[in-house]
C-alpha cells in the first residue's frame, strides 16, 4: 500500500490493517452493548452512502447500536446543533466529517471534552490534535487522488494546454489536498500545461465556475473537479458549450460511472473506497472503546479508474454489478 | 503582494497636539498588553500601565486608528454600562509558518496572536535545495491565495532541522545562516524577502517544537519540560521556568552527537538509534529474509524506510520490534542521564519515528524509569507529542509573533502601521535587492576582453 500525501499534522501514514479486530474484540465490544451516532457532511452523495453502510454494517457486527445518522447538509450550523443534542444523548462514541476548519471547532471539542470518543472522518480542523481531541482521523489518501487525476487528465490534454481546476473554496482537508496535488503533479510532470484555479463555495455554483473559468480561458482543454457531485453540476453547464472536454474527478459515483463507459466527457476518475473507509472507521472506534491506542491518521490508497476497468473498479467500490446497458456501451455483451 | 490596504492613512484630530515619537513608548505597552490578554478594558489598561486615563484614551485612538486594537465589543457590566473590550487586531495581518523536515515540508498561517489558521504537509527530499525552495514558495502562494479577505503578510517564520546560529540581538534575518550542508549559499532567505518583501526568521525544528509543544501541546502550563525529536537525527530542547532554554549560542540539545555503544560498536546516538539505523537494520532484515514482513514489503514496495519498520513493528513484526526496542534503550539511556540532571516534569518524545510508534516510546519509558533516581521519576510523565509537524508550525508562529512586538522593534514601526516599513527592514530590502541587480548587470555585460 502506498500513501503519498502526510497527514494533517504531516503524519505519516497507518493502514487500515492497524484497527484490525479480532474474534475476542468483537466478542468485548458485544459486552459494552456501546452506543454511536454519526454526523455527516451530507448523506446526498455516493460516496457518503457508502461510507455510512460500511460504518453500520462494521458496528453492528460488533453489537454497537447506532443512535443517529444526521446529514448536515454542508451546513455549520446544522452540524453544530447536531453535535450539541447528540452530546445530551451521551454516546460512546460520536463519528463526525467535520464541514469545515474553523466554525465547527468548538463544536467538536465540546464532544472529546465530554469524555465521548471522536472519530473524524476526512476532515481534522485546524488546532485539533490526535489522541487528545479526538481519537484517529480516518481518509483516503486524498493527495493520492489528486496525483491520480492529474495523470488521467494529462492523457487528454495536447501539448501547451491549460487544465481548469474546480476547487472548493471552504478549507477542507480532503479537497486542500487534492487541489495541491493535481498541480503539483501537473509542476512536475506536465510543464507545459498551465493551471487555471475557480472555486466554488456550494455544489449548486460549481457549474457556473466552471463556464466562467472557461470563457475567461480560452485555452483550457480539460477539467478536474474535486469531487463527483458538483462534477455533475459542471458537466451539465460546460456540455452546452463543448460537450467533449475532458473532465476528471475523485469518486465513482452513479453519473462518473455513466460517463466514463460512455468515454466523454469524463476520462478517468481517482477512486476512493468508501465501503472499506466505513470499515476502518468502524474498527477505529471499537478499538478506541476498548481503550486500545489508535493511530493518529489512517488512510486508504485511491483507485486509478478509466473506461478500461470502470466495470470491476465500480464492483469493488459499490459492491454491486453494472447495469446491464453500462455492459452494453462498453462492448461487453452485446445489444440483444 | 504586501499591499496593507486595510491601514487607512492616519487623519490629525482637532485638539492638543499629539507627540507621536513620546508617545512611541507608552503605544508599545499599551499594545502589549492587551495583545497578551493582559488588560481588556480602559479600566484596566489603566491599573496594569499606571498610565493615565487622558494618555490611555489618546494611545487607544491611535492604535485603533492603526488597525492594531479594536473596541467594537461589550464586555459583562459589574453595576452600571458594561464595558468597551479592548481587543488586539489578530486578524491585521498573517504570518507565514514554514517547516523543513529531512523528507517533509510543512507550511501553515498564522494569526497575529501565533495561532494556525490553516496548514498543509507533503514529503518532499529536502537535499534537492532549489525544488523545496520553489515548492516553499509555491505552497505560500497557495496560501495566501486561501485568504483573500486579509491580504497582508507580515512575515515568514522557518522551522529548519539541525540548529541554526544567528545573533540573537539582530530583529530578523538578511542572509541565509547555515543550517544544513547542502542548503550554504542557498540564499534561501534573501530569496523569500525579495519575493513577499516581509522579514524572514529561522530557527531549529528542535526550538520551534519545543516552543509548539509548550504552547499548544502536553507543555502547555509545564515549568519544567525536556522535548526529544527522534528522525535521522536526536535533537532536544529544554524548557525551564516555562520558557524555552536558547544556551550560550542557540545550539542547545545536540544529543545525537553523543557516543553510545551496542553489541561491542560505539557511535554517535544519531547513528546508532536515528532513522538511518532504523532503515538500514530492516533493509537488511529485509534482505536476509530474517523478517518475512519486511522481506514481502521490499518485495512490493521496492524500498523500506524506517517508518515502515516502526509500522511493522507495531504490526507484531518480532524482527522490526527488536530493531525499535534496541534504539528505545540507546535513546533512553541518553535521556536518563538528562533527566538526572534536570529532574524535568514531563518528557515528550516526537518525530516521524517516535509518533509512529507505541514500541519506542515504551522502551524509553522502561529504561529511563530503570536509570533514574526515584526522586526524579516519582512525578514524571514521559509522553508521544500529538502535535506531528504542527508543533514546528505553531513554534515558528510563536517566535515571529515574538519577534514582530518585541519592544525594541517595535517601537521603530508601530507608528508606521507595519513591520513591512520598519526603517531596518526597508534598508536592508533596498540593500538586498541593489546587490541583486548588481549581480544580474554583471552577468548580463559582455565578458571584458
Amino acid at each position: 500500500m502506498t500513501i503519498f500525501g502526510l497527514g494533517p499534522h504531516g503524519e505519516r501514514a497507518s493502514p487500515p490493517e492497524r484497527v484490525t479486530l479480532l474474534p475476542q474484540d468483537i466478542t468485548a465490544a458485544r459486552a459494552k452493548k456501546l452506543r454511536v451516532a454519526i454526523v455527516m457532511h451530507t448523506l446526498e452523495s455516493d460516496w457518503a452512502r457508502h461510507v455510512v453502510q460500511g460504518i453500520i454494517g462494521t458496528l453492528g457486527e460488533c453489537g454497537a447500536i447506532v443512535i443517529d445518522v444526521v446529514d448536515c447538509n454542508f451546513s455549520s450550523k446544522a452540524q453544530i446543533d447536531a453535535l450539541d443534542r447528540l452530546r445530551g444523548d451521551n454516546p460512546d462514541a460520536i463519528i463526525s466529517l467535520p464541514v469545515n476548519n474553523t466554525a465547527v471547532t468548538n463544536a467538536h471539542l465540546a464532544v472529546s471534552g465530554a469524555g465521548i470518543k471522536l472519530v473524524l472522518i476526512d476532515n481534522a480542523p485546524t488546532g485539533m490534535l490526535p489522541g487528545k481531541d479526538y481519537v484517529s482521523l480516518v481518509s483516503a489518501d486524498n493527495f493520492g487522488l489528486g496525483e491520480i487525476a492529474a495523470e488521467l487528465l494529462s492523457a487528454g490534454l495536447p501539448q501547451g494546454a491549460s487544465a481548469g481546476m474546480l476547487a472548493y473554496d471552504s478549507d477542507f482537508f480532503a479537497t486542500n489536498e487534492r487541489e495541491i496535488a493535481f498541480s503539483r503533479w501537473m509542476e512536475i510532470n506536465r510543464p507545459d500545461v498551465a493551471v487555471k484555479t475557480a472555486r466554488f463555495s456550494t455544489i449548486d455554483s460549481a457549474g457556473n465556475e466552471a463556464v466562467q473559468l472557461i470563457s475567461d480561458h480560452s485555452e483550457i482543454l480539460g477539467l478536474f473537479v474535486v469531487w463527483d457531485t458538483p462534477c455533475v453540476k459542471v458537466i451539465s453547464a460546460v456540455s452546452k458549450r463543448n460537450p467533449d472536454m475532458p473532465i476528471t474527478t475523485v469518486d465513482l459515483g452513479q453519473e462518473m460511472t455513466e460517463s466514463l463507459a460512455k468515454g466523454v466527457p469524463v476520462i478517468g476518475i481517482a477512486g476512493q473506497r468508501p465501503f472499506q473507509q466505513g470499515e476502518a472507521v468502524a474498527h477505529t472506534t471499537i478499538t478506541a472503546l476498548l481503550d486500545r491506542p489508535c493511530p493518529d491518521w489512517i488512510a486508504l490508497p485511491g483507485l486509478t479508474v478509466s473506461r478500461s476497468n470502470v466495470v470491476e473498479s465500480y464492483q469493488a467500490i459499490w459492491r454491486k454489478a453494472v447495469s446491464r446497458h453500462i455492459l452494453v456501451q462498453l462492448k461487453v455483451l452485446s445489444n440483444k | 503582494m504586501n499591499t496593507d490596504k486595510s491601514a487607512p492613512k492616519r487623519q490629525r484630530r482637532k485638539g492638543r497636539q499629539r507627540n507621536s515619537e513620546a508617545a512611541t513608548a507608552s503605544l508599545v505597552a499599551i499594545l502589549n498588553h492587551v495583545r497578551l490578554s493582559e488588560a481588556t478594558t480602559r479600566h484596566e489598561l489603566e491599573r496594569v500601565s499606571e498610565y493615565g486615563r487622558a494618555i490611555i484614551a489618546d494611545r487607544l485612538a491611535i492604535l485603533s486608528e492603526l488597525v492594531l486594537v479594536s473596541e467594537s465589543e461589550t464586555g459583562v457590566a459589574t453595576g452600571g454600562r458594561a464595558p468597551r473590550l479592548v481587543q488586539f487586531t489578530k486578524d491585521r495581518a498573517r504570518l507565514v509558518v514554514v517547516t523543513l523536515d529531512q523528507s517533509a515540508i510543512g507550511v501553515g498561517l498564522a494569526d497575529l496572536q501565533g495561532k494556525l489558521i490553516m496548514e498543509h504537509h507533503e514529503a518532499i527530499n529536502i537535499a534537492n535545495q532549489t525544488l523545496t525552495a520553489d515548492r516553499v514558495c509555491t505552497l505560500i502562494n497557495w496560501l495566501m491565495t486561501r485568504q483573500p479577505k486579509i491580504p497582508n503578510l507580515w512575515g515568514i517564520s522557518i522551522s529548519v532541522p539541525g540548529p541554526v546560529l544567528t545573533d540573537p540581538n539582530i530583529p530578523f534575518l538578511l542572509e541565509t545562516p547555515n543550517f544544513l550542508p547542502n542548503w550554504d549559499n542557498s540564499g534561501f532567505v534573501e530569496a523569500l524577502m525579495q519575493r513577499f518583501k516581509v522579514p524572514v526568521w529561522m530557527h531549529s525544528n528542535v526550538e520551534t517544537m519545543t516552543m509548539g509543544e509548550l504552547n499548544g501541546g502536553a507543555g502547555i502550563g509545564q515549568q519544567t519540560m525536556l522535548f526529544i525529536k527522534v528522525g535521522q537525527r536526536i535533537g532536544a530542547g529544554l524548557v525551564s521556568n516555562g520558557k524555552p532554554y536558547h544556551g550560550a549560542a542557540g545550539a542547545v540539545g545536540l544529543i545525537g552527537q553523543l557516543p553510545v555503544t551496542s553489541d561491542d560498536t560505539t557511535g554517535s546516538l544519531d547513528a546508532m538509534a536515528g532513522a538511518s539505523m532504523i532503515k538500514a537494520k530492516g533493509i537488511k532484515a529485509a534482505q536476509s529474509g530474517e523478517s518475512a514482513y519486511l522481506a514481502e514489503l521490499l518485495e512490493r514496495e521496492k524500498n523500506i524506510t524506517a517508518v515502515e519498520v516502526c509500522q511493522a513493528a507495531q504490526m507484531g513484526d518480532s524482527v522490526s520490534t527488536e530493531i525499535v526496542v534496541q534504539s528505545g534503550r540507546l535513546i533512553g539511556g541518553v535521556v536518563a542521564t538528562l533527566a538526572n540532571m534536570l529532574n524535568p516534569q514531563l518528557i515528550v518524545f516526537a518525530g516521524s519515528i517516535a509518533q509512529t510508534n507505541d514500541i519506542l516510546l515504551a522502551s524509553i519509558r522502561e529504561t529511563v524509569y530503570g536509570a533514574s533516581h526515584p526522586l526524579v521519576t516519582r512525578d514524571l510523565r514521559i509522553l508521544r507529542s500529538q502535535m506531528g509537524n504542527s508543533a514546528a508550525l505553531l513554534g515558528a508562529a510563536g517566535i515571529a509573533v515574538s519577534a514582530l512586538f518585541e519592544p525594541v522593534f517595535l517601537k521603530d514601526w508601530i507608528l508606521l502601521g507595519t513591520p513591512t516599513q520598519h526603517p531596518d527592514f526597508v534598508y536592508g530590502l533596498e540593500t538586498l535587492n541593489s546587490i541583486t541587480r548588481q549581480a544580474d548587470d554583471e552577468a548580463q555585460a559582455p565578458p571584458s576582453s
